[in-house]
């Protein structure tokens, strides 16, 4: 269910046109007589008033081979079939193995109408990817859902210590994930926190320090204490009622981070307590922690200055990342958050980002059964990262063992970033998503951007009670662990 | 502590006709009005210079796939497209990105560094078939990328002993052999193509200055190379041992290919080889199926350094069907795991080469259990390089390269190892090892598709399906 402050507006593209999936062509046949422009109700062919001329077809807007069995399906009603469909060879250029053309092509549909895509072309739950989540399918019941889906919640609780904490309670079972002031840039920074306000969620600070802006949304703000500790202060950790600790990021375990000196300006280095023009390091690991112990000491501190907050870990997925997990648990974490190794980041070494630290989907399953064996499970929250790019991934994390995940690239790509991969050479990104140059930070408004975030998460909410309508489950929760709920296209026999 | 081993990277663009990704076309209907030169922040559009009312062609080279002006064109002029002929390069193993990557590293030397997630496969064949492990919190600190500790990526060639001997007194009775550190765990091979003679200088001056060495036919090596000895292995057949004295007479290593009366008269060979100098031998033996049979008894009998040679795309050779052929990354496990199982493993040091395309493969092999690797066609990608696998495997040297300064072709190389370096560290340094011998068949740390995937899916979604019949 979603929160009563979440309001669904339609909020198109800041851009004239989108990534065309089909090719209309009209060739010299064409005499222009216009029946095309007053059949197709999508707005592909066009014929102002007082032009001699169609105007060239506009592909984008074309719901391609699909449209065969309309009436209105143009290139059979061209009276001199001039008009012809083909795939668009630009669509190749769009997306990759993990994000496939269609599912960005999806997250962007969805931010635009806070809907799942209506078309059937796209397959935008399941990347390309050929493992991991893209070969786990659900195996739904046949028969009708017997539960209505208002009756459904998507809420969890984030404190399950029963530790006299406040029990912290999401609406939906994602939030934000950490990106630093810097790595992106303000209203991106902005929206994001205005949206997990509205879906009464997270979003998350990352480091790098704590912008004034953000104030106003403290209640739903993460802040992250990471290895560099830049810009932790007693007020910040004090303001929030979580705060996380990172240790790695799935993107690029085990190296730490680095700020380049040129983007060390004015009100970074300001927010980071640093030397302006300074290369700023974030070390790995944490150089006062070497043991379990160590790691116990970091979260009393914390525990110590702000009496209400909760703590999570932040980690990344190598082999034992199941005793790291038991071990935040003794030493007092309420969430333990893994960031697998295929997660997104503004900048990270291609080395790591492909070879260091296993897939998140082995991590959630690794952890959640060492956390039973050791009788610790119900007492944490595990929350999953790196790599959950859909409403199904997320459900297909959860049937693995998780209580919820956290996204980035999902919500950038609803900002209409085009995963191009250049957020930090040169000016950063073109699209002004991740980039503080003065003239590309500005390429957005937030309000736009909110609503955008907002109609996404609502969308994956929808596809979300949709799942647990038909499982049958009235609660989230319900679904925690449920692998059998799954089938793998390698292993399971056919059915 | 061992002397810090750095190198030294230098932009060196090389002007030559290179392959780029996009295409990008301005369709009929562009009305030039310079609204895709605002946009774009990579300056791939611009105004003709001898009639600035037109636009000029897209500059490709540039574009980074942002569609800033495809989705900001007032008129929908713009068409982009995957180019062709970049999809054409490479096959299934040399895939056309890495060509780009690999042309940027010899460029500047640097470490690939992108922004989003990963967007490749979730794993592949051979070496795409296992991750590298790292520690979060409970091992000792690795600084070494940043340089405040040193991460020694030097490895040693040669025999050792299995124990050591003493007499009663305590005098080493044992004579230990003669070994070659090289600072890096990569030598170079030299890639079977017609050469012209600046490109193999280059190779051998890269060599040189990277401390490392180059296996080069013995008759390649002219008198002019000779200087050059000591990072020059001469590959000699076993019999004309005694043809090539005066070379081995100053070489540090020598190469021998493989024979099958070499596995029994190894002994003798190598006597001839002492005569004439301490040179220590490499048995350059390709990788066939019973590969590990002849290793193993090479390794009985005295072998020091076994260089086990796959195909380009890293397969086995000579093997039955396609799909009974291992990936050297199996190869290697086999091979390591046999001579554990003889326990004569830290006797022999083993080369793996073949399909070594990526910094990361090296870390990998050695992971499987191979002391060092030998690179071969990457050096000539660096150079400008093409490679087909298909219909045949087909190597496109650059034309021109014979009048490009040899400075220019030596630095390429040398940056190429030199971000390949770079990227050992960040790899070592995730893993908390700072020597590079200790990677040498940590398999422990290392995380392998097929058995991780068997182990969490394969356990959870086969045993149901199972235990419903």
């Amino acid at each position: 269910m979603k929160p009563s402050t979440v309001k669904i507006k339609k909020t198109p593209s800041r851009f004239k046109h989108q990534v065309p999936k089909y090719k209309v062509t009209r060739s010299n046949a064409c005499i222009n007589c216009g029946t095309c422009a007053k059949s197709c109700p999508y707005g592909v062919h066009e014929r102002v008033e007082g032009h001699n001329k169609v105007n060239l077809p506009i592909d984008y807007k074309c719901i391609g081979f699909e449209c065969q069995n309309n009436d209105f399906y143009c290139v059979a009603k061209c009276p001199r079939k001039a008009l012809s469909l083909s795939m668009n060879p630009m669509y190749e250029t769009l997306g990759d193995y993990r994000w496939t053309a269609d599912m960005i092509t999806g997250t962007w549909i969805m931010a635009e109408t806070g809907y799942p895509p209506e078309r059937k072309d796209l397959e935008y739950n399941i990347g390309n990817s050929g493992g991991g989540f893209d070969k786990l399918r659900f195996k739904f019941p046949s028969g009708r859902p017997k539960i209505d889906k208002f009756e459904i919640s998507t809420e969890i609780p984030l404190n399950r210590r029963n530790d006299g904490r406040p029990n912290v309670i999401i609406s939906t079972p994602v939030y934000g994930g950490g990106m630093s002031f810097g790595s992106v840039s303000l209203p991106t920074m902005l929206s994001k926190a205005r949206n997990a306000t509205l879906w009464n969620t997270f979003t998350c600070t990352g480091e790098g320090g704590y912008p004034e802006m953000l104030q106003p949304y403290d209640h739903h703000v993460i802040t992250q204490v990471a290895t560099g500790l830049f810009g932790v202060r007693e007020e910040t950790i004090q303001r929030v009622r979580i705060v996380e600790f990172k240790y790695a990021q799935g993107a690029k375990p085990g190296l730490g981070g680095h700020l380049l000196g040129e983007k060390n300006t004015e009100s970074v280095a300001q927010m980071r307590e640093a030397v302006k023009g300074t290369s700023l390091f974030s070390p790995f690991p944490f150089h006062s922690v070497y043991s379990i112990e160590d790691h116990k000491k970091h979260i009393d501190w914390i525990k110590e200055i702000n009496p209400q907050a909760l703590v999570s870990v932040k980690v990344s997925t190598p082999n034992d990342v199941d005793m790291v997990a038991v071990g935040s648990y003794y030493a007092g974490a309420h969430i333990i958050h893994i960031d697998g190794g295929y997660g997104g980041t503004g900048a990270a070494p291609d080395i790591a980002k492909k070879n260091i630290a296993m897939p998140i989907e082995y991590a959630i399953i690794k952890v959640h059964n060492f956390l039973k064996e050791e009788g610790a499970r119900e007492a944490m929250t595990l929350i999953a990262s790196g790599g959950i790019r859909t409403a199904h991934d997320l459900a297909k994390a959860i049937c693995l063992g998780a209580d919820g995940a956290v996204i980035g690239t999902a919500e950038l790509v609803s900002l209409e970033c085009v995963r191009c991969g250049n957020c930090e050479s040169g000016r950063g990104c073109a699209r002004g998503i991740a980039s503080t140059d003065s003239e590309l930070s500005d390429l957005f408004e937030e309000e736009w951007a909110t609503q955008r975030l907002v109609n996404m998460y609502h969308a994956w909410n929808v596809q979300l009670v949709e799942i647990l309508q038909k499982f049958g489950m009235k609660s989230v929760r319900e679904l925690v662990g449920r692998t059998d709920l799954l089938e793998h296209i390698d292993y399971s026999a056919p059915r | 502590m061992p002397k810090k081993y750095h190198i030294h990277p230098k932009v060196t663009p090389l002007n030559l006709d290179y392959v780029f990704k996009f295409n990008i076309e301005r369709g009929e209907n562009c009305i030039n009005c310079g609204k895709c030169t605002r946009v774009c922040i990579y300056e791939a559009h611009k105004r003709r210079k001898d009639d600035p009312r037109k636009m000029a062609d897209p500059n490709t080279v540039v574009c980074r796939n942002c569609f800033r002006c495809i989705q900001e064109c007032p008129r929908g002029a713009l068409e982009k497209s995957l180019d062709k002929d970049f999809l054409n390069i490479g096959g299934s193993y040399w895939k056309s990105d890495m060509f780009i990557t690999l042309w940027k590293q010899a460029e500047d030397g640097k470490v690939p560094v992108t922004g989003a997630g990963y967007r490749g496969p979730f794993t592949g064949s051979g070496f795409d078939g296992m991750w590298t492990d790292m520690s979060e919190i409970v091992r000792p600190t690795r600084d070494g990328i940043h340089g405040r500790e040193y991460i020694n990526t030097s490895v040693e060639l040669g025999r050792k002993l299995n124990h050591l001997a003493f007499d009663e007194k305590g005098k080493l009775l044992s004579k230990v052999h003669d070994t070659v550190d090289i600072p890096i765990p990569i030598i170079f091979d030299l890639p079977p193509a017609d050469l012209s003679p600046n490109v193999k200088a280059a190779l051998i001056k890269a060599a040189v200055e990277l401390n490392t060495c180059i296996v080069l036919p013995a008759d390649d090596i002219t008198s002019e190379r000779k200087k050059y000895i000591k990072n020059i292995i001469p590959l000699i057949a076993h019999k004309e041992v005694d043809k090539h004295q005066g070379l081995i007479k100053n070489a540090r290593i020598v190469a021998l290919d493989y024979t099958d009366e070499l596995l029994s008269n190894f002994p003798a060979v190598k006597d001839k080889i002492k005569k004439a100098s301490n040179a220590i031998t490499i048995i350059r033996i390709p990788a066939t199926k019973s590969v590990e049979t002849i290793v193993s008894g090479l390794a009985q009998n005295g072998a020091e350094i076994i260089h086990i040679v796959a195909d380009y795309r890293g397969m086995e050779v000579n093997g039955s069907s396609d799909s009974e052929r291992r990936p050297i990354k199996d190869i290697i496990r086999t091979v390591h795991l046999k001579l554990i199982d003889e326990r004569i493993r830290d006797e022999v040091t083993v080369i793996a080469s073949g399909g070594i395309a990526m910094a990361e493969h090296v870390p990998k092999a050695m992971i499987c259990g191979a002391d060092l690797t030998a690179v071969d066609l990457p050096l000539l990608i660096a150079l400008g390089a093409r490679l087909y696998e298909e219909p045949e495997k087909l190597l496109i040297i650059p034309e021109g390269l014979e009048k490009i300064p040899l400075r220019t072709l030596t630095q390429r190389i040398i940056n190429l190892m030199g971000a390949w370096h770079s990227q050992l560290l960040e790899v070592m340094g995730a893993m908390g090892i700072r020597e590079a011998r200790r990677l040498r068949g940590e398999s422990g740390r290392a995380i392998f598709f097929e058995e991780i995937d068997n182990d969490t899916f394969g356990k959870l979604f086969k045993k149901r399906e199972t235990a419903n019949i």
